[in-house]
């Protein structure tokens, strides 16, 4: 089982959404977030007062996929969330070792 | 008397517990009424209980002397839910009795337990009832409702008549403050409404407890009911409530197996299909019947509210209630205006003037200006004349102007709030009767439509006086917002749709507003406006949540469907309170600041890219038609002369008939070379001038305003292709002068064209006021801010000026600009409480100003502003 993190632009989250939706992967957390790396913030004068932002507003989903499935969860993020401009967010991906659903008990992929 | 001497077994009392439960539960099943169905529970349960605290007695010896049991809370007013607990006290003769007793308790306890009764019981010594508890107020609210069950009933009749009512006689006031404290904080949990989607129909405000809370405030206040108010059916009305409410609280039990009081959706449709608390036979949906519990669930709130100091519906700081209340006092509420301030709460003097409804909304006006609430009684006494219509009953058609002057206030729903409730709001907007209590489901929403359409207005008035960080970026927006009448209509119309037959709700809110602005007679501007932002109430969430704000394109796109800055403010505000008004946390500190960042951006797009986008009249066929079906007679080509060259925001800004009528003195230049008109608003005067182009044109005119003490606030100066220059200036008669002698209106306007002619000298007008208003500290310091732009407009150079609003501001930045020889192409002017925004597009000799004049302006600029 792998962990998917992914930082993604909040304009591109619903097509992000149907991207994995359509490759039959429906659970998923979902955070409103704040952050940047190369894409620095910018500053906005409004009415002579100067708004920096410096932490851009981004959408980090989660997801805990089987195995076979990582590969095309990635793509279909990749394909979905990506304009080619700065800014577009980055995909981690981390092994996790159990899952177990609390209504239940039950553990490993049968938990997902 | 043969004494029994063993306890019957568990084994056979469990099983014949059992079979009652069961039978009960049918009786209910098959129709019984919930009052039936609570009795045989309770008698079930009185039974159960006696039968097994005496035969433990029994085996321990007999009854003890000293030793009582009381029935306490529900279960003492024999009102006993499938699984509510079992409220009980052991009262003791003495500490030493009660430790006698201690394993008859224990066991007669764990019995009933293992029966299936939910016990929750407590135990006290006569001594101990004589206290009062001071940290445990809800055990003595319990205690008000004792019943007698079994063992020593000289003790109970000791305690009930000698001990008791002495002591909750003494105690009555702070039971009474107690109670009112607990019952504030549950509304408050519930967010002070009833019309939750799916509510708990027991602790949520309109629910059951609503109704005992009453009972006990009631006892506890002394019942001093107004018989004014009894023959509305109240008795009725509440009987039926409770009925109601008990009826769907037994099924929630039965249905979930537990003490659950949460009415959910799916439940909702399970009442609504077997016509759960209702005799007519009637099918209904699921939001049908929801309605009925709505309704149901209203009687009972208000009563209660009735009984509570319900906080106001606004959180407004005690300073400002003050100063409101002060202001309402000394100045707006002129001697003959028949209501007065009473504990922070207006009120009526003579009630019978409630039967001119025009009092009633001069009333309600008064509560929306000064964010003050009407008194108890006021609310009753409406309420009152609502439930007779057979009272003989005046001017009960509401107008747009006593609408709109409610809608405009400060503090809306302050008024629109009681308006709702006593039934006004469908009265003067029967369109509004079609959300009214309606669920429409959703996991998103946590409120009835109506309810989620007040709120946002509410969460708007709330920026008057912002308590929370999320609102203080749109604060100077509500504070400042042009038209905020039909913003607000806006909003009590904008969901409208979803309780009509339609499958886009836009589409029926559209229909409901054509219906309620023919009827309330609303300007064609005015119904276009309200049309914009209902239709497009969406478009701001959308775009921010999924284009790219930081993308110019996506600025670009949203200004050009917004199209002036005052109505992007409008629909900003409008898009925080709809999204605020969902549910508590729907608006995320997140999700503002993506909101702040659109409305920035775009704002800045509107005033950065002014001389960009001119109009020309070869591409607005129809425009020009429209002007000239204003326009008597007009030649084509000469309204084509007028327009050609004005910047885009001139039309967005002005209907045709404005323009026409701009148009009409644009004509007249030939005969006066200056051209004025004034008209009045609600806030404000409107100059509009005409004149050829002309040195220091805007800062004489400013100076002429300025000399005659007006107070300008907003400004905009336009100049098409031919060299016309039109300007609109918005300003505040400071002294009154033109509203008292309505006579100076021709001599000011006079003395303006003089002065732009050269027949009268400016410096003397000015100089008497200016020097009178010098003298006045600011409130708030506002620092200058002196920015310049070339980036944003091909022949131009915008300079934003933002500094401390003054007397004669305008007139100072101006000539300031006209002795550098800058000409003003576009001027943009507002003001933000003390703070004055100022954006001219400027060039010198025709082109975008060099460095080095940018440099000498801002030191003229700053030395003028010093």
């Amino acid at each position: 089982m792998m962990k998917i993190e992914a930082i993604i632009q909040p304009s591109r989250f619903e097509s992000v959404k149907d991207a994995l939706l359509e490759i039959g992967i429906e659970g998923m957390t979902v955070t409103e977030v704040r952050g940047h790396g190369r894409q620095k913030g910018h500053t906005e004068v409004y009415r002579g007062r100067e708004y920096t932002v410096d932490l851009l507003p981004k959408v980090k989903l989660e997801l805990v996929l089987p195995d076979q499935l990582v590969n095309r969860a990635v793509d279909a993020i990749l394909k979905s969330a990506k304009t080619g401009k700065i800014g577009d967010g980055k995909i981690f991906l981390s092994r996790v070792e159990e899952a177990i659903r609390i209504r239940n008990e039950e553990r490993g992929e049968s938990a997902l | 008397m043969k004494m029994e001497e063993s306890v019957t077994p568990l084994s056979v009392l469990g099983p014949q517990c059992e079979a009652q439960r069961e039978r009960i539960r049918k009786l209910f099943e098959s129709g019984a009424s919930a009052q039936e169905t609570l009795r045989q529970l309770c008698e079930l349960a009185d039974g159960t209980i006696r039968k097994v605290f005496s035969e433990l007695q029994n085996v321990k010896g007999g009854a003890t002397q000293g030793l009582t049991l009381l029935a306490l809370g529900g279960y003492g007013r024999e009102v006993l839910f499938p699984y509510s607990d079992l409220d009980l006290l052991f009262l003791f003769a003495n500490e030493k009795i009660e430790d006698e007793s201690r394993p008859l308790v224990a066991e007669f306890s764990r019995m009933l337990w293992d029966l299936g009764f939910r016990v929750s019981s407590a135990g006290r010594t006569v001594d101990e009832c004589k206290k009062i508890e001071q940290d445990n107020a809800e055990f003595h609210l319990a205690m008000l409702d004792r019943r007698y069950l079994d063992g020593d009933k000289a003790l109970f009749e000791k305690l009930d008549a000698k001990i008791l009512s002495v002591a909750e006689r003494q105690a009555r006031p702070f039971l009474l403050v107690e109670l009112q404290r607990l019952t504030r904080d549950r509304l408050g949990r519930y967010g002070n409404t009833i019309f939750h989607l799916e509510p708990n129909v027991k602790d949520a405000p309109g629910g059951l407890r609503d109704f005992h809370s009453t009972l006990w405030m009631r006892q506890l206040a002394g019942d001093r009911r107004d018989p004014r108010f009894s023959p509305v059916n109240e008795d009725e009305l509440t009987r039926n409530a409770v009925e109601f409410l008990s009826a769907i609280r037994c099924f929630l039990h039965y249905s979930n197996g537990r003490n659950d009081n949460t009415l959910t959706y799916e439940l909702q449709a399970q009442a609504a299909e077997r016509s759960l608390g209702i005799d007519d036979n009637l099918r209904r949906n699921a939001a049908e019947w929801m309605r009925l519990y709505f309704r149901h669930a209203r009687t009972l709130n208000r009563q209660l509210l009735r009984y509570v100091d319900q906080r106001p519906p606004v959180t407004i700081s005690l300073r400002q209630r003050l100063v409101n209340a002060a202001m309402g006092a000394k100045t707006e509420i002129p001697t003959g205006k028949p209501f007065n301030l009473r504990d922070g709460l207006l009120e009526i003097s003579n009630e019978h003037l409630f039967a001119d409804r025009n009092v009633t909304y001069s009333l309600l006006a008064e509560a929306a200006r000064a964010g003050v609430p009407l008194s108890r009684d006021a609310e009753r006494s409406i309420a009152y004349i609502m439930a007779h219509p057979e009272l003989p009953q005046r001017n009960s058609r509401i107008t747009w102007t006593v609408l709109a002057e409610i809608l405009g206030a400060d503090y809306p729903g302050v008024a629109l709030r009681p308006m709702h409730r006593l039934g006004l709001l469908v009265e003067a907007l029967p369109e509004f009767r079609a959300i009214d209590s309606l669920v429409v489901r959703d996991f998103y929403h946590r409120y009835t439509v109506d309810e989620h359409s007040l709120r946002t207005i509410e969460h708007l008035q709330e920026l008057t006086d912002p308590q929370e960080p999320l609102g203080q970026h749109f604060t100077p927006l509500w504070r400042t917002v042009d038209r905020r009448d039909l913003l607000i209509f806006s909003l009590l119309l904008h969901d409208v749709g979803k309780g009509m037959p339609v499958e886009n709700h836009v589409t029926g809110s559209l229909q409901a507003l054509e219906i309620a602005a023919d009827r309330l007679k609303l300007e064609p501007e005015e119904k276009a406006e309200v049309h914009f932002l209902i239709e497009h109430h969406l478009d701001m969430s959308a775009t921010m949540q999924r284009r790219d704000i930081f993308d110019p394109a996506t600025v670009s796109g949203f200004a050009a469907t917004v199209n002036t800055h005052e109505r992007l403010q409008r629909l900003c505000l409008m898009t925080y309170a709809d999204i605020h008004a969902v549910n508590p946390e729907a608006l995320t500190p997140w999700k503002a600041e993506m909101l702040w960042q659109l409305f920035v951006a775009t704002s800045n797009h509107f005033s950065r890219t002014l001389d960009r986008d001119r109009l020309h009249v070869s591409d607005e066929a129809a425009l020009l038609e429209q002007v000239r079906a204003h326009a008597d007679g007009a030649e084509k080509k000469e309204i084509e002369r007028f327009l050609e060259g004005f910047p885009r925001r001139y039309l967005a800004a002005h209907s045709a008939a404005e323009i026409a009528a701009h148009f009409a003195l644009y004509r007249k230049l030939g005969a006066e070379p200056v051209q004025t008109e004034i008209k009045k608003t609600q806030h404000a005067y409107v100059l509009t001038l005409l004149s050829a182009d002309r040195p220091a044109l805007f800062a004489t005119i400013a100076g002429a305003l300025a000399g005659w003490g007006m107070n300008i606030v907003k400004a905009d100066a336009f100049a098409n292709t031919a060299g016309v220059v039109l300007d609109t200036f918005h300003f505040v008669d400071m002294h009154r002068t033109l509203e008292l002698n309505p006579s100076e209106i021709l001599r000011f306007q006079q003395s303006i064209a003089d002065v732009l002619n050269g027949k009268q000298a400016l410096e003397p007008l000015l100089k008497g006021r200016l020097a009178a208003s010098v003298a006045r500290p600011p409130k708030v310091v506002v620092p200058t801010a002196i920015n310049f732009d070339d980036g944003s407009s091909d022949h131009c150079t915008l300079v934003e000026v933002v500094t401390q609003d003054r007397p004669g501001l305008l007139y100072g930045i101006g000539s300031a600009l006209a002795r550098l020889a800058c000409n003003i192409d576009v001027a943009l002017i507002d003001t933000e409480g003390q703070k004055a925004i100022d954006v001219f597009y400027l060039t010198a000799q025709g082109k975008k100003l060099t460095p080095q004049k940018q440099e000498l302006l801002r030191e003229v600029l700053q030395a003028t502003l010093a």
